[in-house]
């Protein structure tokens, strides 16, 4: 009887746990999903379906990290935290190269033409396309509008170093934009 | 695009995906296939190494001492690549996302001069004792098996073992080549 009692009284407790977690996730992930998407997007050229498989393997990296989550940094310091990393170990294997594929597949027939939203979206990929790993991730938080501070915190380089490298990379790109014949 | 502003406007003008319909309920399902996964490699892996050991006690071999030698050297390394294989792969599952950039990627490089041990010295040194192992049941086959059969056995354990090189030789390239990007992109 009390063998049963207890086993009763556990099994409830984690599935009150579990139901927990899981109305977290769901609030997580509507919150985010859009965030996350538009990181991944930057990462392999606005592939969207490459995009959609990172951003579903960050999630599944969030849903078993969730538990362990302490609320000791902002949860989206976390979450971009995730995404970066996660981008980074998905990006070796070799689907994650279709992205470039994107790039090499644009004509470059546009004389002179003002430039589509499109059009200039791709020429702005192929730039951030150019640049390393790590200050691709750097820009792309950037032109996500996070504060430098908090990309410090994501990518652990120093909030100095974080200034002077979005300044020289912002540099960079708008030449590469402006320059870039696609 | 003039400036950076003009490039950050055009990017916030970006069409994003919307968020999937049931989108979290797959990714839970997804994690339930993942688990399901990983228990069917283990009863994959156990059954492989029961196989062998019916496959052992079935011919005999503990009654041939070459036999029995050449066997163990053909199973040990393979048992010992697969189980460093399966470490390997939790290894780089368990990497802790978590961390801040700059330390996954300490982590990611540890494992990759890790890989380079298995790559570079537990791997040449199994494929070798598996080749010598084979090689030693050579004889045995030669006086049981037909002159037709036993040429099949030669070439398709040469087609298979220059393949498994090939194979082995183009992970070991891949991983070489994110180990490089790795260490070059350190700040």
């Amino acid at each position: 009887m009390i063998w049963n009692g207890c086993w009763a009284k556990f099994h409830n407790n984690s599935h009150k746990i579990i139901e927990e977690l899981e109305f977290q996730f769901e609030t997580i992930y509507q919150e985010n999903y859009q965030k996350v998407i538009r990181l991944c997007l930057g990462y392999v050229n606005g592939h969207q379906a490459l995009a959609e498989d990172l951003a579903q393997e960050v999630f599944l990296k969030v849903w078993q990290h969730l538990p362990n989550f302490r609320k000791e940094a902002h949860i989206s310091t976390w979450i971009y935290r995730i995404t970066v990393n996660t981008c980074l170990l998905e990006l070796r294997k070799k689907k994650f190269n279709k992205g470039q594929e994107v790039l090499d597949n644009v004509t470059s027939d546009t004389d002179g033409e003002p430039l589509d939203h499109e059009e200039r979206m791709r020429k702005m990929y192929n730039c951030i396309n150019k640049l390393s790993k790590e200050n691709r991730s750097i820009i792309l938080l950037e032109l996500e509008g996070i504060p430098q501070k908090e990309i410090a915190a994501i990518t652990g380089v120093s909030h100095e170093a974080i200034r002077v490298r979005v300044h020289r990379i912002k540099n960079n790109l708008t030449k590469c934009v402006q320059h870039e014949v696609i | 695009m003039r400036s950076f502003e003009d490039i950050k406007s055009e990017w916030n003008k970006q069409i994003v995906p919307e968020i999937p319909s049931g989108g979290a309920d797959r990714i839970a399902n997804k994690i339930r296939k993942i688990k399901i996964k990983q228990r069917i490699a283990y009863i994959v892996l156990s059954l492989t190494l029961v196989i062998l050991l019916i496959f052992f006690f079935h011919v005999s071999a503990y009654r041939s001492t070459t036999t029995m030698i050449a066997l163990f050297l053909m199973m040990a390394p393979l048992l010992v690549r697969i189980v460093l294989e399966v470490c390997s792969i939790r290894a780089l599952k368990q990497l802790n996302v978590v961390l801040q950039t700059q330390d996954f990627k300490k982590g990611m490089l540890r494992y990759y001069i890790r890989r380079r041990w298995v790559h570079f010295l537990i791997t040449p040194l199994a494929f070798g004792i598996y080749t010598i192992g084979f090689t030693m049941l050579l004889p045995g086959f030669k006086t049981t098996f037909s002159k037709g059969f036993y040429l099949y056995i030669i070439i398709s354990s040469i087609v298979s073992l220059s393949a498994l090189a090939l194979l082995i030789v183009v992970q070991i390239i891949k991983e070489q080549d994110t180990l490089r990007s790795l260490k070059d992109s350190k700040t």
